[in-house]
């Protein structure tokens, strides 16, 4: 279960249907007029916000006023949002910043995500056939529910470095009182937080977009500086330029193409490599929507950080590392009834023009089929078959 | 038991820009329809080798999807020749025909039939100088 990080503005925006058509996960449509999004389906992937030219769809995160709702509070921060520092100094006004924000303590998560590359190689090497596919992205895990549920069963089943940490947070003394904050760069985390989504399996209580929080970031970059080291490894996780390089191990990024891999290792036709990492971000995470700056530029940031005082991965047994992965999609529907569902589809489909125009509102004539044989649409409906049946009157 | 679904697709000789499309299209009926995860991976395994081998190996043939009422999803892939001359070496993993530019576009590691038959839960091959037949069955739960 998880909610979209996706809001729409009904006021900005202007119709023009480009988020209906570049949903992935088919999960957009205009409804009444306006845009409806399926929370079941969405996937945060963002691609709908790329899309728009109108801000009529943002991701927003919680308010920085939520911090006065815990006595004790704490900041995660992703490691590709250090990134935007040049150098380790840069990084440490920004560590100070962050905290000026009225943080308790503010924890780089770049250890974490070292320990998480690390054993997630581990599992992948020790696969008797086959390969794993290693999801530090949240998206490219919702993807694969979604769009390719064949391959549930490669996914590396490690958890999120948020998760991992918010857990440890929780096992302190007085942990339920803490208020744990997670700083993100793209949608797609946003959305791994209790607020402003809730998503209530979550242990992080509240996502931030750092777009959002920059500027009072900002007021804060020139007032100081505190002392912050990183782990390479979990630097060099939220890049696919650098994170591995092993002739078995393929790494891509950008959603286009992470899409075709995960088209041909449906037909298994990657079984020669022992573990895919996918970023659907050009760059990886530091490419994140939400983070200001030319990923380009940004990478080779990365390498000057790690250059410093290296700290070492954290060391949480394996266990606190793992999580489940739903093994198969729940569809509850009977083989008969599958078929049945598919053959009335099949035969509105048969009356509708397979333009794909999305004109209807509804992204492709398929999905249009659906929506009639549930009764939510009518053969009517559609604008290229009234505009036909006008001209022959 | 009788037939409820049946689409046929053409596959051209030496076609290797569209390899792959049949079996994508196969792939995404099967996701339509909402058929298992796990029976829809072998069809696709299955299905993505007969139509390299129709592509690089025949000239040209048809792929034929059929689904019966008792869940039995049958692949029937038919080329119009020249036919494999001995099918048991075919049927051998490794052994290969495939021309060099098949191999140079990655393709003819010798594991085509071999994979089609650990794939499929029935399998037949009828092979003359007119053409070969694969006949494969998949078993989806009712």
């Amino acid at each position: 279960m998880r909610r979209t990080s996706i809001s729409y503005t009904l006021s900005h925006c202007v119709k023009c249907l480009k988020c209906v058509k570049a949903c992935p996960v088919s999960a957009i449509s205009l409804v009444d007029n306006r845009i409806s999004i399926n929370e079941d389906r969405c996937i945060n992937c963002g691609q709908c916000i790329k899309a728009c030219h109108s801000k009529g769809l943002v991701a927003q995160g919680s308010s920085l006023e939520k911090i006065k709702d815990y006595e004790y509070t704490v900041c995660l921060v992703p490691s590709a949002m250090w990134s935007v520092c040049k150098t380790i100094e840069e990084a440490e006004r920004l560590y100070y910043a962050i905290k000026q924000l009225g943080f308790n303590e503010v924890i780089d998560l770049s250890p974490v995500e070292g320990q998480l590359k690390h054993e997630t190689q581990r599992i992948c090497e020790n696969l008797e056939n086959g390969n794993g596919i290693a999801y530090f992205c949240p998206a490219v895990k919702w993807l694969i529910e979604t769009n390719y549920p064949m391959l549930l069963d490669n996914l590396v089943p490690l958890n999120y470095a948020s998760e991992v940490k918010a857990k440890e947070i929780r096992r302190r003394e007085n942990g339920d009182k803490i208020g744990i904050f997670l700083l993100c760069e793209c949608e797609a985390k946003l959305a791994l937080a209790k607020e402003p989504y809730k998503n209530l399996t979550y242990q992080v209580d509240h996502a931030l977009a750092i777009i959002d929080v920059f500027p009072a970031i900002r007021e804060h970059l020139k007032d100081g500086r505190e002392k912050v080291r990183f782990c390479r490894s979990g630097l060099q996780a939220s890049n696919p330029s650098v994170i591995v390089q092993k002739q078995e191990y393929l790494v891509a990024d950008g959603f286009d193409k992470i899409n075709e891999i995960l088209s041909m290792e449906e037909f298994n036709l990657l079984d020669s490599f022992k573990m895919l990492y996918l970023f659907p971000c050009f760059n990886g995470c530091i490419g994140g929507h939400l983070l200001w700056g030319n990923s380009y530029l940004n990478r080779n940031n990365i390498d000057a950080l790690t250059g410093e005082e290296n700290v070492p991965t954290t060391d949480y047994p394996i266990e606190d590392l793992y999580k489940e992965v739903a093994s198969s999609t729940s569809d509850s529907r009977s083989f008969k009834e599958k078929m049945e569902e598919f053959h009335k589809v099949n035969e509105i489909l048969d009356h509708l023009p397979h333009y794909d125009c999305s004109a209807c509102g509804m992204q492709t004539c398929r999905i249009m089929a659906e929506e009639i044989a549930r009764g939510n649409k009518k053969l009517s409906d559609c604008r290229v078959l009234a505009a036909s049946k006008g001209k022959v009157q | 038991m009788s037939v409820i679904y049946e689409k046929i697709y053409n596959v051209e000789r030496d076609d290797y820009a569209n390899a792959g499309l049949v079996s994508s299209l196969i792939k995404q009926s099967l996701r339509t329809i909402g058929i298992s995860p796990a029976v829809s991976r072998r069809v696709a395994v299955a299905v993505y080798e007969a139509e390299i081998n129709m592509i690089i190996h025949a000239y040209g043939g048809t792929i034929t999807l059929q689904i019966s009422d008792d869940g039995m999803i049958r692949l029937i892939a038919k080329d119009k020749g020249p036919g494999i001359p001995d099918i048991e070496k075919a049927l051998t993993p490794g052994f290969s025909t495939a021309s060099k530019k098949a191999m140079e576009l990655g393709f003819g590691a010798g594991m085509g039939l071999p994979n089609i038959k650990r794939n499929a839960d029935e399998f037949s091959i009828e092979s003359s100088p007119a053409g070969t037949t694969l006949d494969l069955k998949f078993q989806e739960r009712e």
